[in-house]
């Protein structure tokens, strides 16, 4: 499969952020995008259409990024997907919490195009 | 007074009570009443002088929702940067389908500009972020203001349930730039774990 027949999950409950990480994935040949404002929506979206990779803020209420994805981990028809955590949590513990949790990759806000395009790559190397 | 220092009872009934106590013992006969005295008046004096200023700092511009006030204005500004950023990214997305329309060479170096655009938006992101951070502590000290005014309670009343535990512990972000870990760090630790 080929990133342009990628399907991606973004979840940040800035509409600003959604709109950037739509954009990039754009440029990165990636339209098949489908977004949500908070973590709770997200699950819900998720279980109707899985995607092929989860891209989340972790700082939302109610439901966190971290939430989501001990959720979809623990979620047999989702938990083989790929999660990259984006964020501005960048402390140790943030890292190692989320690592634990089963996340796939982290990204720190404020981040470039091409530290997002590295991240896809790494976690889905069959679509680069 | 023995009873009235263990209950849980607010300061204002406690400043009473001080304040009887002394008129009590001035009314006593005795040479040895005027240090106690003394020093009970001194402790009273200080309780009406400090819930004075505490009273005039709730109030100090005539407008008791002062704190709520600077939170709204702070939020007001969360609002404009995300209406100003997506100004900002109409215009880059506007360059970027004309992009199209252009030669090679101009069309690589309009599309390098603006995805330079779009990672540059994230600053409402950030920005964003840390004045919610200033929010929720406005609105914490206002709790506690509120606390010491109304109730006149103890000032620690409330801290207990503010502390955050297991996972909520972890939202402290964004860190500020001299503290935070670059994404270098990130992709080391990561890989470490």
């Amino acid at each position: 499969m080929a990133l342009k027949d990628m399907r991606v999950f973004i979840v940040d409950d800035y509409t600003t952020m959604l709109r950037i990480l739509r954009n990039l994935l754009r440029q990165l040949d990636i339209n098949s995008v489908e977004e949500a404002n908070n973590g709770d929506t997200a699950y819900h979206m998720l279980q109707k259409q899985p995607p092929d990779l989860i891209i989340s803020d972790w700082n939302m209420v109610p439901v966190t990024g971290l939430d989501l994805l001990k959720k979809v981990r623990s979620d047999a028809k989702l938990k083989h997907i790929p999660f990259i955590m984006v964020t501005a949590e960048s402390k140790t513990e943030n890292v190692i919490a989320a690592k634990q949790a089963g996340v796939s990759n982290y990204i720190v806000k404020p981040f470039n195009a091409e530290t997002l395009r590295a991240k896809i790559a790494s976690v889905c190397p069959a679509m680069v | 007074m023995t009873s009235i220092a263990k209950s849980a009872s607010p300061l204002v009934s406690a400043h009473g009570y001080l304040d009887r106590v002394i008129r009590e013992l001035q009314a006593l006969d005795s040479p040895q009443k005027n240090t106690l005295v003394g020093v009970l008046q001194y402790l009273s004096d200080h309780i009406r002088i400090t819930r004075d200023e505490i009273g005039a700092l709730r109030t100090s511009d005539g407008n008791p929702q002062m704190f709520s006030t600077t939170a709204d204005e702070l939020e007001e500004i969360v609002t404009e940067t995300a209406r100003a950023a997506n100004r900002i990214m109409d215009a880059a997305e506007a360059i970027e389908r004309t992009a199209v329309e252009a030669p090679a060479s101009v069309a690589n170096k309009l599309t390098e500009a603006v995805t330079n655009i779009y990672e540059a938006s994230a600053f409402q992101d950030i920005t964003g972020q840390r004045i919610t951070k200033i929010v929720r502590a406005l609105q914490s000290l206002e709790t506690k203001l509120n606390s010491l005014v109304c109730a006149f309670g103890p000032l620690g009343d409330g801290e207990e349930s503010l502390a955050r535990e297991g996972d909520a512990a972890l939202l402290n972000g964004p860190q500020l730039e001299k503290n935070a870990s670059s994404q270098t760090d990130i992709d080391a630790l990561f890989d470490s774990l």
